[in-house]
């Protein structure tokens, strides 16, 4: 029973320090764009806490994670900078979602240095975004 | 005895209520159902091609599922008894009440007992959930018609 115990405080401990994730800004360029005004736009917004953003051939696709209190207009926090960058690079197919599957997915992709499966993945994510279910 | 002497009475003699801790318990029930439905949720996405919308629909689903199998095996009564309110107000509920009257009903037979009463808790829970659902979506259109908020 006192095992028990402890181990129900050492998990519910672990479980409270998994939120202590820091939230971070990643922007990888793979298609030769000047990406500093993408940057500059994504962190000088208050309500984004976090964002991954890849620059692929044409595609540009950022995943953000915005503040607790901000997380009820998410979907208009995103479609904003949507409208702003496709205003920055009117050249590429900007897709921009606040959903945690697009930024962990954009993450993974900035990370894999995999080069060959990228653009089916970017738009099976884009498939993802504007699926209606 | 008069009306005013047996109230009094009723009122020495009624425990209180431990409303605070009643609470308390609630809150860490609920709070720990939704936990786990979280991880969930977190492993449809992780492992599974679901966004964070699209997620809600296995995630309650599980739940549901994961809460027939308690109340099946006695369990979930338990974590009522201790949450109160905390236990029966999320999804896990709502299947806490649909297996419980089909295993009250099963002498009754499978289709006039456990077919016929099986939903006699929770009809009430889909009837005035479908009707509140219309409301919100009904104010929401509005809301959205008005240039309020967005969908």
């Amino acid at each position: 029973m006192i095992i028990i115990r402890h181990l129900l405080l050492f998990l519910s401990l672990v479980f409270l320090l998994a939120g202590c994730v820091p939230n971070e800004f990643r922007f990888e360029n793979r298609a030769n764009q000047n990406i500093s005004q993408a940057e500059v736009l994504v962190k000088e917004d208050e309500r984004i806490k976090g964002a991954a953003a890849l620059f692929y051939d044409d595609h540009l696709i950022v995943g953000i994670r915005v503040k607790t209190f901000s997380r009820f207009n998410k979907t208009k926090i995103a479609s904003e900078l949507e409208t702003s960058l496709k205003e920055l690079y009117p050249e590429l197919s900007v897709l921009v979602s606040a959903d945690s599957k697009i930024l962990t997915e954009t993450t993974k992709l900035i990370l894999t240095s995999k080069d060959e499966d990228v653009k089916e993945d970017i738009h099976e994510l884009i498939a993802l975004v504007e699926e209606q279910t | 005895m008069d009306k005013e002497k047996y109230a009094k009475i009723e009122q020495s003699i009624t425990p209180t209520t431990p409303i605070l801790k009643n609470v308390f318990r609630a809150f860490i029930t609920g709070g720990t159902i939704c936990l786990i439905a979280q991880f969930i949720a977190v492993f449809y996405m992780t492992f599974f091609n679901f966004t964070e919308r699209t997620a809600s629909n296995p995630t309650v689903a599980t739940m549901i599922f994961i809460s027939m199998l308690l109340t099946g095996f006695g369990l979930y009564k338990k974590i009522g008894q201790f949450g109160g309110a905390g236990g029966a107000v999320p999804i896990t509920g709502f299947g806490n009440a649909v297996i419980s009257a089909a295993i009250e009903h099963k002498t009754e037979g499978y289709v006039l007992g456990v077919g016929g009463n099986m939903f006699k808790l929770a009809g009430s829970v889909i009837l005035f959930g479908v009707f509140s659902a219309f409301l919100v979506a009904l104010v929401k259109t509005i809301l959205v018609k008005l240039g309020v908020a967005t969908w």
